[in-house]
């Protein structure tokens, strides 16, 4: 059990709010996850385990705030075991590049921020294929038109701009 | 040729534009730095998620048959199913208010754990068919007197979790969050097709005495 889950016990107001409460926090870190896989399914059952994890913990009569703590303290070790278990790599090796300190913006902001904060660190031509390919969603075909370039070269580029960005540390 | 770190990268991104889930295999580790970078940024591609209207449901109804969640009730996962569709508009606690629901789930009286019966007044102190709010412990409900014998309805509104008000010149319930309005059975009234209100055991004693089964 990793001391995160050792927590502990929270405890959710009584009766029929604990629910609204914990599905809207839930919410919330769903939207966590999400910008760090990129993909509904495996969000969706990344956001099932932390509340198959979590829940049951939780009993009556404490703040949001604490419930939030909680689910988001699952949430980071269960995206540590995702990409542990995908990349066959121990957790310690990850641990720089997940990005999983909790965000202090809402979700509507934290992801599309931070992102535009480290593409605005890249060299131009990386923003640029990055924008294109991510944010535009063009093909690899149309960002190597749009850049007067070939295929095999933004394919190299889009590589080179992704460890770059990946380096980019940016406050969370 | 595929093994190229460019080509693994590529297919990769391509799966997450496509909205697929991530497959990686042995030698992706080596990119790890570039497949996590790619996941963020595929991740605010199509802007801030929310869960999925099914999903939501799914979830909650998962929450109600997990171990230990006598916390959770099925009106809580009713109300939490409720807000689904609003909650994925991005919707706030009015327009989750005004989103009708399809169907009404049968619903249970409540049983609370260690029950007992509650002393709220005398059988002839309460108006014909009029809704009085009594509280029974940690039970509020809206009790009725039909002749001789006495029903009642929880004071929760089934849709958001709010007190419900007697209206007398109408004869309804009305939620004081939105325009739901139930019957004295608790039958949801008007356009939005709500879960009808959880009924409330009450009883009359010999003595004339009106009892509701509450909590301490």
């Amino acid at each position: 059990m990793r001391p995160e889950e050792r927590a502990e016990v929270v405890q959710l107001p009584a009766g029929p709010r604990a629910a609204d409460i914990a599905l809207d926090e839930l919410e919330l870190v769903y939207a966590f996850i999400y910008a760090r896989v990129g993909n509904r399914a495996d969000a969706e059952d990344l956001t099932q385990q932390v509340a198959m994890k979590a829940i049951p913990r939780l009993r009556q009569g404490a703040p949001a705030s604490a419930i939030r703590g909680y689910l988001f303290a699952t949430a980071r070790s269960v995206l540590g075991a995702f990409w542990s278990t995908r990349l066959g790599l121990s957790e310690a090796e990850l641990r720089e590049d997940l990005a999983l300190a909790v965000p202090t913006s809402p979700p509507s902001e934290e992801g599309v921020d931070t992102v535009q904060k480290i593409l605005a660190q890249l060299s131009d031509n990386y923003r640029r294929v990055l924008e294109l390919r991510f944010l535009h969603g063009y093909s690899l075909k149309e960002v190597a038109a749009e850049m007067n370039s070939t295929v095999g070269a933004i394919k190299v580029m889009q590589l080179r701009a992704l460890r770059a960005a990946a380096k980019v540390r940016v406050p969370e | 040729m595929n093994d190229k770190p460019e080509n693994r990268v590529e297919k990769i991104v391509e799966s997450l534009l496509r909205g697929r889930r991530l497959k990686l295999r042995g030698g992706d580790a080596e990119e790890k730095e570039a497949i996590t970078a790619a996941a963020r940024l595929a991740g605010v591609r199509q802007g801030p998620q929310r869960m999925r209207p099914e999903f939501r449901k799914r979830l909650a109804g998962k929450l109600v048959a997990a171990p230990d969640a006598g916390w959770i009730t099925r009106r809580a996962a009713l109300v939490a199913g409720l807000s689904l569709a609003a909650g994925a508009a991005g919707g706030g606690i009015l327009s989750r208010a005004m989103e009708p629901h399809a169907g009404t789930a049968p619903v249970e009286p409540i049983e609370p754990l260690r029950a007992i019966w509650i002393d709220v007044g005398a059988l002839g102190d309460l108006p014909e068919g009029q809704g009085k709010r009594v509280t029974a412990g940690g039970v509020g409900a809206f009790v009725f007197r039909r002749g001789g014998s006495v029903t009642a309805v929880s004071s929760v509104c089934s849709h958001l979790p709010c007190e419900l008000s007697w209206q007398s010149a109408d004869a309804y319930l009305l939620c004081s969050c939105h325009p739901a309005k139930f019957t004295s059975e608790g039958h949801a009234l008007g356009s939005y097709s709500l879960p009808s209100l959880n009924p409330v055991h009450a009883r009359v004693t010999a003595a004339g005495r009106v009892e509701v089964l509450g909590t301490e």
